[in-house]
């Protein structure tokens, strides 16, 4: 289980890197490699070159900017965790991170580099999904921003073209008295989820505002379903709403089977974690 | 009419258990593990030699297919390439791989015209480094032409044609097939008010340590030898079968050991790696290394574990007592059949589990499929029999609304009744199991428990105990392997292990063991053995490994044999040695032999302490004053200090010959209760645990802390087996976890972080001190324990298991199905 | 394809060396420096076997190019401690039966030099979490939690 061969070539800069992304269709990013290595080591992928971020020191802060938090790209998955800035104004992202790997690989994984690997199972997806996450993409040509409902396209597919590379991810603060919520069910700890379901949600009064609510795990990328969030906007926020929005998320989702879950599991864990996420976000409307 | 279950021959124990030993029973830190700690223990992939090449394997993609054509040339003419090859020249170069069954099933180490099984591999490569070799490995073109695939062991049994595996044995896959009734099967059957019938499933997992196989090969064109450093065991049994298939002399072979990284039974024997490795060695002129990486072994190592489906009936009286046990066992054993079926002989020797049942029958159908081959896993097939009894006799209960623990009490065999012969021949030489199962149930505070229990359910929530009084037999004999054969040929029936003991001319000893370290703690028991023996501090006695040039007949760790078999080889040893000790000290202190003893490094004349002489002295007077010894002619008193002894399987009877039982082959047997409280989720499928609690009884112990370390990494791997893992393969023969991404290996998450673990020692009377085997109990006992605790916490759906692995998916599929039945109702 | 030149500091000592940049992390240690303590289990970053610190933080060493370590420091398990003068975290393996084979030992106790550098009395569930990426196939854990419990006293000054 060895890497085929690569050409190397380490950026110094943002501007080095993209420079080289347009020089090359075939290169690659190398951020933490926590999942790039791992595939190349079984030989999955075998890319010709591979240009080296780990030295853009600068892709790696986290910051308060317009209302929210701006995490750089190269910011470890392990600065994320620990962060108090994170754990204020998304606390959500902060709780996803009890599920994300072990600690050595989010010494090393990258916060971008994990959303742009774009594994259906993995957790951030859809917690930028929930949490209304923009990414700010880089090329040669200039940079743009994607809404995280633009950005995850399919099993490792993002709307991130070959020479864009992701520079930022801003997420927007967490509006006062938005509750939140993390489940998932997975093999082991640490584990891909089978399913996860991540959600926001917002009263008046003893009824839900809005609600968002998005899945792992159970497709070919993170995503929403408008029939169960509609169960939930204008509904009162109890146990009989929640229960409807897991019913209509067992509907809304058109799972796979493989060895670890099968469909009918999926859309049991589906409908339950909705249920459970939800109670638990109501109890952190405040 | 009793039955014909054999005799028990007498006691060769020397060592009787006693109170007041030394060392023996002392929980002393390991010898072994000062080196390792710093990181200077040598592993298989630590041996580095100058100019060594590396070997990597092109793995089949088919899991059943003719080869067609293969296209090595861009491979060859890749920079760093020193040597490819196919299965066609492999097989002019090397002969089939060791084999125990019979008639042997030919494999061979690069497959030869057809694959069997996704990751078989079909050429090798032999490069500069393992990174050139894998590069050479993606440029070689393979063209098959496929062939039916067979994944389902049922459906296996009725293949014909082309998906037959090895049309050399018949047009079948079914390989072996065998009926045994130990005893009046049918009469009990029809004196039963009772016969609780199922259907149970033991999946495919394997021991999957975390090293895997590998080896290094030296080729000497001088002296027209191989030197293979290997993780292997029973190098010293068998290592010379690898000799016959790399076509060379057997003295031309010598293999030595390294450490090995766990094994669980992966690493009992190891032959397409060593073979693999001299293969290339020899064919390039250089040293060579063929390590598996981790897909190499979970697809192509031989070392997946029992693969069962059981249909079982067990006879009772409606007063709980159980009367006899039918089964028909379909097994599958992926593509090859290296083993026989030495995993249901296993299995035989504790089919009863703890129980006085009286009669059994047995029905075993060996299938072949396309699946990697079934190697030993911890518990060699015989965990399997307890998940089997474990859970009929829970059903049982249930079904005649007994205790399910007061129904085991009743079947019990006695503590006054041991030995013990059972109804299939072997022998259980001591125990007292209630006083295990009683010491569990206050370990765990059942009652307390008992209490929470009901007090939680009210609160809605899903928890239950699981109590499980399982075997651990201990000490194979060889008659396993063949015992089975029924063309009449007497098999092998030695199995013995060996030791050297050396006391150089300053008093220090040395012990060569012939067995090597595979995780265990080799050096630590026979250090302290030794010590006892002696009656010398451990820090003046060395331990090493001899390689197969020097090693003496030992069959190796596995089957939990290894602390008992060294301890008796230690004894046998070290009785030698003494009576020389003491001939040359009786003629240095002027005193009678019969008068002295050993005791802190002296020998002393019993009751006069004053009286002594340093092992020290008395070493140095053995080595180089010959000319002073009493008689300068006593043959007993040549110059030095050391002895060999081969110690045989402490008590092995012969099959009888009409196979009305199986004689005595696994006789020093342990047990293990489990018992755990473990709270489920119903809509999510997840558990865990509340609370875990075992008592082992291995006889004597010699290192409490070494032993009670193998019940707690036992017990994870049992929870592996029975709640996580599996080698799976879809319908197309497709292997679906073949990484540790998703062969889950329990981590510390998935494990009780507060195992309570007991201790009985019920000695074995035929042992030296009683001692019995004790590393398999851990993994032998869990799954049905867990899979009680399970179905008790679920009990108000009323559900059955009969399946493992208990994943998630599982185990919320179970609820999801009684729920659906409960609805239609 | 060509080889990058690297110096990694490696258990206090320089090394500069030229490397293929595909060459991982893991191979460089073990086989480059032939410091074999490190070792490799799965080459896919879940067994941790092959668990090394880079910069002071554990890494996998099986999925880092040694060429993103140019300019680090690296510590092995050659650099913890020697048998005539073991680091307390050895020595608690020692006492409390931390290991059996001893194949996971390298990753479990560079993890845990980890851990105690920033919670010097680490609590059983903050062990627990630390150890979760780190497979054991022999111990069942538990003693290897106790392990660091005991190294975490002894670092304290305690007997
Ligand atoms: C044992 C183990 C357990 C894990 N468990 C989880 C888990 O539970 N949940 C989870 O989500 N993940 C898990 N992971 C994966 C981990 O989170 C990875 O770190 C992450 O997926 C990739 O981040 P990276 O920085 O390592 O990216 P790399 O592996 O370097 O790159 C991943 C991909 O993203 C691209 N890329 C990287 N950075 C950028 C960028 N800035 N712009 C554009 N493209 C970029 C790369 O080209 C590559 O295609 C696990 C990994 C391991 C080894
Ligand atoms: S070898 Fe690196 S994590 Fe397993
Ligand atoms: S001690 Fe063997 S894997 Fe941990």
């Amino acid at each position: 289980m060895k890497p085929a061969p690569f050409r190397y070539v380490r950026a110094r800069s943002v501007d080095d890197a993209v420079a080289a992304l347009a020089r090359d269709p075939e290169a690659k990013l190398l951020a933490g490699g926590q999942s790039l290595i791992a595939m190349m080591n079984v030989r999955a992928v075998k890319p010709e070159t591979l240009v080296d971020i780990n030295a853009l020191s600068a892709l790696d802060y986290i910051k308060v900017k317009d209302g929210g938090i701006a995490i750089g790209a190269m910011t470890r998955h392990e600065t994320v965790k620990s962060s108090p800035l994170v754990a204020e104004h998304c606390p959500l992202l902060a709780e996803a991170y009890h599920w994300i790997a072990h600690r050595a690989v989010r010494n090393r994984g990258t916060y971008g580099g994990n959303l742009c690997h774009a594994d259906p199972a993995s957790e951030n997806p859809a917690v930028a999904l929930v949490t209304g996450a923009t990414m700010v993409l880089k090329s040669a040509k200039g940079e743009r921003t994607v809404a995280a409902d633009d950005f995850f396209k399919g099993v490792y597919q993002t709307a991130a073209r070959h020479d864009e590379l992701l520079i930022e991810v801003r997420i927007p603060s967490r509006p006062k008295g938005q509750g939140w919520g993390f489940m998932e069910v997975s093999p082991r700890k640490g584990d891909f989820a089978m399913t996860a379901v991540v959600c926001t949600l917002e009263l008046a009064g003893a009824t839900v505002k809005t609600a968002r609510v998005a899945y792992a795990g159970i497709a070919d990328r993170a995503m929403r379903f408008a029939p169960v969030e509609a169960a939930l906007t204008g509904k009162p926020a109890n146990e009989a709403t929640f229960a409807a929005a897991g019913a209509a998320a067992r509907k809304a989702i058109n799972p796979s089977s493989d060895f670890h879950a099968d469909e009918a599991m999926r859309r049991d864990l589906a409908e339950t974690l909705t249920r459970r996420v939800l109670a638990a976000a109501k109890a952190r409307c405040t | 009419m009793a039955q014909n279950r054999g005799h028990i021959p007498k006691s060769r124990q020397r060592e009787k258990p006693r109170e007041g030993l030394k060392y023996i029973g002392k929980s002393m830190k390991r010898v072994e593990d000062p080196r390792i700690l710093t990181g200077r223990g040598i592993y298989a992939d630590d041996i580095n030699l100058p100019d060594m090449a590396h070997v990597a394997i092109v793995r089949s993609s088919h899991a059943h297919a003719r080869i067609k054509r293969i296209d090595t040339s861009k491979a060859e003419k890749l920079p760093g390439v020193l040597a490819v090859l196919t299965g066609a020249q492999a097989a002019e170069l090397t002969g089939p791989l060791p084999t125990w069954s019979s008639p042997p099933v030919f494999q061979r180490v690069i497959a030869h015209e057809k694959v069997r099984h996704v990751g078989e591999a079909v050429a090798a490569v032999c490069a500069e480094s393992r990174y050139i070799a894998e590069d050479a490995c993606d440029l070689i073109e393979v063209e098959y032409e496929p062939l039916p695939i067979v994944v389902d062991p049922e459906e296996a049994l009725k293949s014909r044609g082309d998906a037959v595996l090895h049309p050399d044995h018949g047009d079948t896959n079914l390989i072996l097939e065998s009926k045994f009734d130990f005893g009046p099967v049918a009469e009990d059957f029809a004196r039963a008010d009772h016969v609780v019938k199922r259907r149970l499933r033991w999946p495919r997992s394997g021991g999957t340590p975390m090293e895997t196989n590998g080896a290094t090969a030296v080729w000497d064109p001088g002296s027209q030898r191989f030197t293979i450093h290997a993780n292997t065991s029973m190098y010293n049994f068998v290592g010379w079968m690898i000799a016959d298939t790399l076509k060379v002399p057997h003295h031309k072979l010598n293999i030595v050991p390294t450490l090995a990284g766990g094994s669980f039974g992966a690493k009992l024997f190891l032959y397409k790696q060593p073979v693999m490795a001299a293969m290339f060695a020899k064919l390039v002129g250089r040293p060579v290394k063929y390590l598996e990486d981790r897909l190499d072994a979970s697809l192509n190592n031989d070392a997946h574990a029992s693969d069962r489906v059981y249909y079982v009936e067990l006879a009772c009286k409606k007063d709980g007592t159980l009367l006899s046990f039918k089964q028909r066992i379909i097994d599958d054993y992926g593509a090859y059949f290296q083993y026989g079926v030495g995993q249901h002989g296993n299995a035989l020797a504790q089919v009863v589990g703890a129980y006085a049942i009286n009669s059994v029958g047995v029905h075993v159908q060996a299938v072949l499929t396309n699946k990697n081959q079934q190697g030993a896993y911890r518990g060699f097939g015989s965990e399997v029999a307890n998940f089997v009894i474990e859970r009929l006799v829970d059903a049982a209960a249930d079904e005649l609304k007994l205790d399910r623990i007061e129904i085991r009490r009743k079947n019990f065999i006695k503590k006054d009744q041991f030995p013990f012969l059972i109804p299939t021949g072997n022998m259980y030489d001591s125990g007292d199991y209630e006083k295990v199962l009683d010491e569990t149930l206050k370990l765990l505070d059942y009652k307390g428990w008992k209490k929470k229990v009901e007090e939680m359910r009210k609160a809605g929530r899903y928890v239950g105990i699981g109590i499980a009084s399982t075997q651990e037999r201990s000490v194979f004999s060889s008659t396993e392997f063949w015992m089975w054969n029924l063309d009449g040929k007497i098999g092998w029936t030695s199995s013995p292990d060996s030791m050297s003991l050396k006391i150089d001319p300053r008093g220090r000893i040395y012990g060569t063991l012939h067995s090597p370290f595979w995780g265990n703690s080799p050096e630590t028991v026979a250090t302290q053995v030794i010590a006892e023996q002696f009656q010398v501090d451990p820090s003046n006695i060395e331990i090493t490994y001899s390689d197969s040039d020097k090693g003496l007949h030992s069959t190796g760790p596995g089957g939990s044999r290894f602390t008992v078999m060294v301890t008796g080889a230690i004894v046998g040893a070290a009785a030698i040695l003494k009576k020389k000790i003491f001939k040359i000290a009786a003629h240095m202190m002027e005193a009678n032999a019969d008068d002295l003893e050993l005791r802190d490094g002296n020998v002393v004349v019993k009751g006069a302490p004053g009286k002594k002489v340093s092992l020290q002295d008395l070493a140095f007077h053995a080595y180089y004053m010959r000319l002073s010894m009493p008689d300068p002619e006593d043959p007993e008193l040549t110059s030095g200090l050391d002895a060999t002894y081969v110690y045989d399987h402490p008590v092995t009877t012969l099959p009888d010959p009409k196979r009305e039982h199986m004689g005595i082959f696994y006789p020093i047997m342990g047990h293990m209760c489990h018992s755990m409280v473990v709270e489920v989720d119903p809509e999510t499928g997840q558990f865990k645990f509340l609370d875990y609690a075992c008592v082992h009884d291995s006889g004597v112990m010699i290192n409490p802390m070494t032993l009670e370390g193998h019940m707690r990494g036992g017990v994870v791997n049992g929870i592996g087996s029975a709640a996580s893992e599996q080698y799976f393969y879809d319908k197309n023969g497709q292997p679906t976890n073949n990484l540790f991404t998703d062969y889950i290996i329990p981590s510390i998450s998935e494990s009780p972080a507060d195992m309570k673990c007991g201790h009985v020692e019920t000695p074995s009377p035929f042992t030296e001190y009683g001692i019995k085997g004790g590393g398999e109990g851990g993994r032998m006992g869990t799954p049905p324990a867990l899979a009680q605790a399970i179905e008790d916490a679920l009990s108000p759906f009323g559900i059955k298991i009969t399946e493992l692995p208990l994943t998630q998916n599982v185990i919320r599929r179970l609820v999801r199905e009684a729920q659906a039945k409960k609805a239609a109702d | 394809m060509s080889n990058e030149k690297i110096t990694i500091t490696v258990n206090g000592k320089r090394y500069d060396k030229e490397v293929e940049p595909r060459r991982l992390l893991s191979d460089f240690i073990r086989d480059d420096l032939r410091l074999t303590g490190t070792h490799v289990g799965c080459e896919h970053g879940v067994c941790g076997s092959c668990t090394v610190l880079m910069n002071g933080k554990s890494v996998r060493s099986c999925l880092t190019f040694a060429v993103m370590a140019d300019g680090a420091e690296i510590m092995t398990i050659e650099g913890l401690g020697t048998a005539e003068n073991m680091h307390p975290l050895q020595k608690g393996f020692w006492e409390k039966h931390g290991l059996q084979c001893g194949f996971c030992t390298p990753g479990m106790l560079m993890t845990a030099v980890e851990l105690l550098k920033e919670k010097p009395r680490p609590s059983v569930d903050e062990i627990r979490e630390a150890l979760s990426g780190n497979l054991c196939r022999c111990t069942g854990y538990q003693t290897i939690v106790e392990s660091i419990q005991r190294g975490a006293e002894i670092m304290q000054g305690g007997k």
